[in-house]
């Protein structure tokens, strides 16, 4: 169950994406985000899903991650298809009493899916392939012009890196309270919401002590080693941007033109 | 020979299969273990020790091979596994971070209480289990968590014994405790050993407790079953431990060197006292030549 998480999980690899630079990685993740976005069609939103699916092929990673990234989220976006499918008007395709299904509320629905699928899909490539560490090393890079309107940036970046560097912790930590839990016997599976929602107890209560009890190891572990936040703190690992970094920016380019000639020029079918 | 207590055969388990993670833990494991054996469970971190004992009471389910527990398929009916789990009592490692109760006394009483048992009947379980655990009454009403390390550890292990399990594993009971903490659970385990005739199984780092309390060793490398026998049996086959980068009982080793200088000692000494023993059995002969 636990194990099935892998939004925010790192696989180490040394291919292409894994070594592009963090800033460059975050950017496209955006921009391929807002690619599926401006996609406004079948066939534009399927030729962006390319971009996803060409990182995918060049990360080398085990095709089998796409579907784990996925299956998290389908109940979202189940609910979305029917609330979609039954409450947009167009054209009627079917009627039954108040149940009405419209082709617009069918393309919106079957859009709207497709796109919530390939923004997942995709976005988890970034968390598979860069450390949580260069993760947030480039996200500090990227929000330092805010520093000048009194943004604690650096403050707000370490607090990410900890809590990054935690969720593996916190899940490991997880399932050893269930499985000791279950030990003694707590039943997780059987039993009505109210039953269910009162066997999480034997588990919440001792993972946050335990969060608390790491929490308070980690400030004194920080203030021993002198932390003291961000000024005049220079870094181990400088980030520079390389030959593919560029290429990788033509590329995420070259699908955003790709996908506005395809808006303006591409056939008519399947849009709203 | 005695009756079996829990048997596996080919029992095999892999980690994050399909990932790159992926790695195999449990590789064809099959042990038998009698019916009231103590046995000492040996090996290096990642030797597959707390994958195998999670096997053994259904919470892990193993990818092939199976697992008996008194003659019986734990996985037969996966719907009826909690059953095993009161049959197998398991204590982890660091058992006292899963404590959670208001006090001490409804802590114990988890167990008890999720195997159905009647209200009288949870709490005789609970004053004996604190009994064997040497916590007094006063102990019942407090919260566990103003507790020292000790004495949370005695909680926890108390709230598996309460489910008066027919084998009883402990992950490395004594880990992080002072010495006087740790002779205490020992004697514990020793005790509930006895008194209930039950199967035990104790994973530790420590070669002297092994060699004091075991009866039978079983020891784990990469996944493997390397050795499983009686403690003098394991604990004599010296340059095979060694091998292993396993350590015998410090005493064993210096009867080992003294059997290879020439001295007429027994092939095992496991403890202190047995080495006692040898020396004046030994000294005593002398004397007699001399005499």
């Amino acid at each position: 169950m636990l194990k099935d998480i892998t939004f925010g999980q790192y696989f180490p690899g040394d291919s292409v994406i894994h070594r592009l630079d963090p800033r460059i990685k975050l950017i496209l993740t955006v921009a391929y985000i807002a690619l599926l976005f401006v996609a406004d069609g079948m066939i534009p939103l399927l030729f962006s899903i390319l971009l996803a699916a060409l990182a995918y092929a060049l990360s080398k990673l085990s095709w089998k991650l796409v579907l784990r990234s996925i299956k998290p989220i389908m109940p979202i976006v189940i609910f979305t298809a029917v609330l979609n499918i039954f409450f947009i008007d167009g054209e009627p395709l079917f009627e039954w009493g108040f149940i009405k299904i419209t082709d617009r509320g069918v393309l919106t629905a079957a859009l709207m899916c497709v796109r919530i699928i390939s923004l997942i899909a995709g976005s988890s490539l970034l968390t598979y392939t860069t450390t949580p560490i260069a993760l947030t090393d480039g996200l500090e890079r990227l929000l330092k012009p805010l520093t000048k309107i009194k943004v604690p940036v650096h403050e707000l970046s370490m607090m990410m890196t900890i809590a990054l560097r935690f969720i593996p912790t916190l899940i490991d930590e997880t399932g050893k309270i269930i499985s000791a839990q279950k030990a003694r016997g707590a039943d997780m599976e059987s039993g009505n919401a109210i039953q269910k929602a009162k066997a999480l107890i034997p588990i919440l209560i001792p993972l946050f002590i335990s969060a608390f009890r790491r929490a308070d190891e980690l400030a004194l572990a920080m203030e021993c080693r002198c932390y003291r936040g961000g000024e005049g703190r220079t870094r181990l690992r400088q980030l520079k941007m390389a030959g593919r970094d560029w290429v990788a920016v033509l590329v995420v380019a070259a699908f955003f033109a790709g996908v506005i000639l395809l808006n303006i020029y591409g056939p008519g079918v399947m849009r709203l | 020979m005695a009756e079996t207590m829990i048997k596996t055969e080919e029992l095999r388990y892999v980690y994050s299969k399909d990932t790159p993670y992926e790695h195999v833990a449990l590789d064809d494991v099959s042990i038998e273990i009698e019916k009231g054996a103590f046995v000492g469970l040996i090996g290096h971190t990642g030797s597959g020790k707390s994958t195998l004992i999670q096997h053994l009471n259904g919470l892990l389910k193993p990818t092939a091979g199976k697992i008996y527990v008194g003659g019986e398929d734990i996985w037969a009916d996966p719907k009826d596994i909690r059953r095993f789990r009161f049959k197998v009592g398991l204590v982890f490692q660091y058992p006292e971070h899963q404590l959670f109760e208001e006090t001490v006394r409804k802590d114990i009483a988890f167990g008890p209480k999720n195997m159905g048992l009647s209200e009288e009947e949870i709490e005789k379980r609970v004053l004996d289990a604190a009994r064997f655990t040497g916590l007094t009454e006063d102990y019942l009403e407090k919260s566990p968590f103003e507790l020292s390390g000790g004495e949370k550890r005695r909680v926890a292990i108390a709230g598996v014994l309460a489910m008066e399990p027919e084998v009883l594993i402990l992950d490395e009971p004594t880990a992080g405790l002072d010495p006087k903490g740790r002779e205490h659970i020992l004697s514990e385990i020793k005790a509930y050993h006895e008194r209930r005739g039950a199967t035990i199984i104790l994973v530790s780092h420590s070669m002297e407790d092994v060699a004091r309390f075991a009866s039978h060793v079983l020891i784990m490398d990469h996944g493997k079953a390397a050795m499983y026998g009686k403690t003098r049996e394991v604990f004599s086959r010296v340059d095979e431990l060694v091998e292993l980068g396993l350590e015998v009982p410090q005493i064993s080793r210096v009867f080992a060197r003294l059997r290879a200088n020439g001295a007429a000692v027994p092939e095992s000494v496991l403890t202190v006292s047995e080495a006692k023993d040898a020396v004046l059995a030994l000294l005593g002969k002398g004397g007699e030549a001399d005499a």
